[in-house]
């Protein structure tokens, strides 16, 4: 038996490695075509990254040739039966081990048949190790289409890391418009609404959410824009009447020596210091004698006339007025008190406004990357701006410190809510900015607008004109607002152009600039 | 027990020397058939009858008969025909009168009482008769009357059938083909064994046949082939032959499925795995080896297998039917 276990243990090496090799061949292929199904179905259900899930179907192409290898370690039985098969034993080897301790019989006679037959038995004749050829095939292919397919562009994987890039920009938008939200939140000035910076706080939690939730950035955008579009409503149209009635009736004052503080900080819009000058005044009044008081009467008369954009105010200043006609010294305290209170209102209003402002200069800058990733995205998905016209977008820079908001047409460029400084009558003033551009989208007045870049000679013949529907025709509104202002302001400076409405266009180019 | 105290009943050497003495003495009168003899006395070591088929003249009984010459063994042969009583065969118990006159029944035995029985054309008698030799085959005794009595040992019974003239022929019934150990079919001879046939058939002198072994020879012959291990494997081979030969079971390949009626019983697989101990003996080895079950696999399952109509229509035979187990995939899990 000792020549028979000798045969076997050799053989049983040979058979190891030549199964060592057949699992390798099987690990690989199953590991080439798990790489395949893994890029196949990366296409749609795209992971990011995948290479754990590559590296787990490599691993698992590993584990399997192992397992298997292990697993078909052969045993003495099948290493018998496989040298009876290969090298034609008839079964010699494998009986002989099968009643290797049987006595007896012909037991004795077959071990040393069996014997006698491995002595003489030549191990080279099993062959060289079986190369699964049509596996290998197989592996080969499953592993050059897996390498195919990860060469080639994924569409789905673009559209899940546009997708991710959109969220984080929502999310810091969100965050960015949230930090607003908390400062705005804070205790509000004198004079001013408590329930409207409420409601200013309120907008901004929503815009975040909203941001936050929107499907797309471009869906984002539009909800902030609307969020801006809100916050707008939140300020008081005639609040530049109101200051323009104050600096008015401040300079009618300021030519009263009694009452010249109270005018000169109307007149400089100073409305803090000019409602505390005229509870000055208030409290001054009788101590005034009576040719002061009805030059004051007199003076607060001309100021009520000249602050017709304030009706409170043009109403306490009458009444003031009249009370000291009268001679009536304590109506006229009150009325100046209440002229007080009101441009103190007026005063609370302008710096609430002035926080709106900030708000919606927030949003914009919130909504400024949203922009960029909406772009970005549709630059990818193969879907350029082609076709679709210049885009109107409004920086918002300038507006911020508007203290009117007028509505019109901003710039023969489409129609838009714009917000923009200007003394003319609500509604009715020029100079509001932004609005749609060629394609029509509606502008709020703080965003960045884009114009259509001008025709330039490239010194070589050739025009550089602007070519609608191509992005990169439009410049930003900077580099062309000195020469709209040059060109606007030489258009206004005519005679029959009102100063008013001349300076009500260097104050809007004033703004811009600013 | 030691395995030095434990002696084979025959020593292997001895049972290689006889069987090739008894296959020369056949081939003095039997020109070629050597896998035909190799069969035929796998079939007696066994202790199995032999169905052989051929046609006419091609020897049967020829060899049946230098058979019993070369084994020292009784012989006797029946001509089965439609009008064949089972008495004829069996024998009968007869009125006697003796010296002093006084009768009484005898039996007088029939031809089945002797050593080596040929069945000549064993189809062409009755089934009444056909059934007479079941109780003898499987028994090895005769029933007459109230008695039974056995039959000389050993007995073996070598039928044979024409398949050409079937007409006026009654098949042989399932359960007694099942008793025969092979059914071997005689192929013609080539040219060469014919020429040797005619010179030696048409000449002056005619070999004569001696004895080269005994009725004992082949009971110790038996002994020895049954010690014989088979491992596992083999048997699980032979086993799965065997199984894969019913149309029910998952190893019957498509042939099976679709031209077998009923499948080999298990004295098929007795067949396989005695007749291949034999044939291994023979071959010199000492163990069954798969080669040596699917080498009597055709002999001992060609009988055992029953067609169906779509086989007959289809002409397929179960020499197919055999290959195709042989053949298929399951059949040879080992």
């Amino acid at each position: 038996m000792n020549q028979v276990r000798a045969l076997l243990g050799q053989a049983r090496m040979r058979l190891v490695r030549d199964r060592a090799v057949v699992w390798a061949t099987n690990g690989g292929a199953a590991a080439a075509v798990l790489l395949l199904g893994v890029e196949v179905a990366y296409r749609r259900w795209p992971l990011d990254p995948a290479w754990p899930l590559l590296l787990a179907a490599v691993v698992a192409g590993l584990v399997m040739a192992a397992a298997g290898w292990i697993l078909a370690w052969p045993s003495w039985q099948e290493v018998a039966q496989t040298v009876d098969l290969r090298l034609g034993g008839r079964e010699r080897l494998t009986t002989a081990l099968e009643f290797a301790t049987e006595g007896g019989g012909l037991y004795v006679r077959q071990r040393d048949d069996a014997a006698a037959f491995a002595g003489a038995a030549d191990l080279a004749r099993l062959g060289p190790p079986q190369v699964p050829v049509k596996t290998l095939a197989a592996a080969g292919a499953a592993g050059a289409a897996a390498l195919a397919l990860a060469l080639l562009p994924n569409p789905a994987l673009q559209d899940l890391r546009q997708h991710r890039a959109d969220a984080a920009a929502q999310a810091a938008a969100a965050n960015q418009i949230e930090a607003i939200a908390r400062q705005v939140a804070g205790p509000g000035k004198p004079g001013e609404d408590p329930a409207k910076r409420q409601k200013l706080a309120q907008e901004l939690q929503q815009a975040a959410a909203a941001a936050r939730r929107a499907p797309d950035p471009q869906t984002a955008v539009a909800n902030l824009s609307q969020a801006q579009q809100s916050l707008g409503q939140l300020k008081d149209p005639n609040l530049g009447a109101k200051q323009d009635a104050a600096t008015a009736a401040g300079k009618q004052l300021a030519q009263n020596p009694d009452a010249a503080k109270a005018g000169s900080a109307l007149a400089s819009q100073n409305l803090s210091g000019a409602a505390s000058e005229l509870n000055k005044l208030a409290q001054n009044v009788p101590n005034l004698t009576q040719q002061q008081q009805q030059q004051l009467a007199k003076s607060l008369s001309q100021a009520a006339n000249a602050a017709s954009g304030d009706q409170k105010l043009q109403s306490s200043l009458r009444q003031a007025a009249e009370a000291l006609q009268r001679g009536d010294t304590s109506a006229a305290q009150q009325a100046l008190q209440s002229a007080a209170q009101e441009v103190e209102a007026v005063n609370g209003e302008d710096q609430f406004q002035g926080d709106v402002n900030q708000a919606i200069n927030g949003l914009q800058q919130a909504k400024q990357p949203l922009e960029n990733q909406a772009l970005s995205g549709q630059g990818q998905q193969g879907a350029s701006s082609q076709g679709q016209g210049q885009r109107t977008q409004s920086p918002g820079q300038g507006q911020a410190q508007g203290q009117g908001q007028a509505q019109g047409q901003g710039q023969g460029r489409g129609q838009g809510q714009a917000q923009g400084r200007g003394q003319g009558q609500p509604g009715q003033s020029s100079g509001g900015n932004g609005g749609g551009g060629a394609t029509g989208k509606p502008a709020n007045g703080t965003e960045p607008v884009y114009v259509p870049s001008q025709a330039q000679d490239t010194g070589n013949g050739q025009n550089q004109g602007s070519q609608p529907g191509v992005q990169n025709d439009l410049v930003p509104y900077e580099q062309v607002l000195a020469q709209y202002q040059s060109s606007a302001l030489s258009q206004v400076d005519r005679a029959d152009i009102p100063e008013q409405q001349r300076q009500l266009v260097q104050r809007y180019f004033s703004d811009l600039s600013r | 027990m030691r395995a030095a105290e434990i002696q084979p009943a025959m020593e292997p050497e001895r049972f290689q020397e006889l069987a090739l003495a008894i296959e020369a003495e056949l081939a003095k009168l039997i020109v070629g058939q050597q896998e035909l003899m190799r069969s035929v006395l796998i079939a007696l070591i066994a202790g199995g009858h032999v169905l052989l088929e051929g046609q006419p003249g091609l020897g049967k009984t020829v060899l049946v008969r230098s058979l019993g010459r070369a084994l020292d063994l009784g012989f006797a042969r029946v001509q089965f025909t439609p009008d064949l009583m089972p008495a004829d065969v069996t024998g009968t118990n007869i009125v006697n009168e003796d010296d002093s006159g006084r009768r009484r029944f005898e039996f007088q035995p029939g031809p089945l009482f002797t050593n080596l029985l040929l069945a000549d054309e064993i189809n062409r008698a009755t089934p009444k008769t056909q059934s007479s030799l079941l109780e003898a085959m499987q028994e090895r005794q005769v029933t007459v009357g109230e008695r039974t009595r056995p039959l000389p040992s050993p007995f073996f019974v070598l039928a044979t059938q024409n398949p050409i003239e079937l007409e006026g022929t009654y098949p042989l019934p399932e359960a007694q083909l099942d008793r025969f150990f092979f059914k071997l079919l005689v192929p013609f001879p080539n040219a060469t064994d014919l020429a040797e046939i005619a010179r030696r058939t048409t000449g002056v002198t005619e070999a004569e046949l001696q004895p080269v072994a005994s009725g004992e020879d082949l009971a110790a012959m038996s002994v020895l082939a049954r010690e014989v291990p088979v491992a596992e494997p083999v048997m699980e081979r032979a086993v799965n032959i065997l199984l894969a030969t019913h149309p029910d079971r998952p190893e019957a390949p498509e042939e099976v499925r679709r031209y077998v009626r009923w499948g080999a019983s298990p004295r098929g697989l007795q067949t396989l795995v005695l007749g291949g101990r034999i044939r291994a003996l023979l071959e010199g080895r000492y163990n069954l080896a798969l080669e040596d079950v699917e080498t009597v696999a055709a002999p001992a399952l060609r009988h055992r297998i029953f067609l169906n109509f779509e086989a007959d229509a289809a002409g397929v035979d179960t020499e197919r039917v055999v290959a195709a187990v042989l053949g298929s995939r399951s059949a040879q899990r080992r």
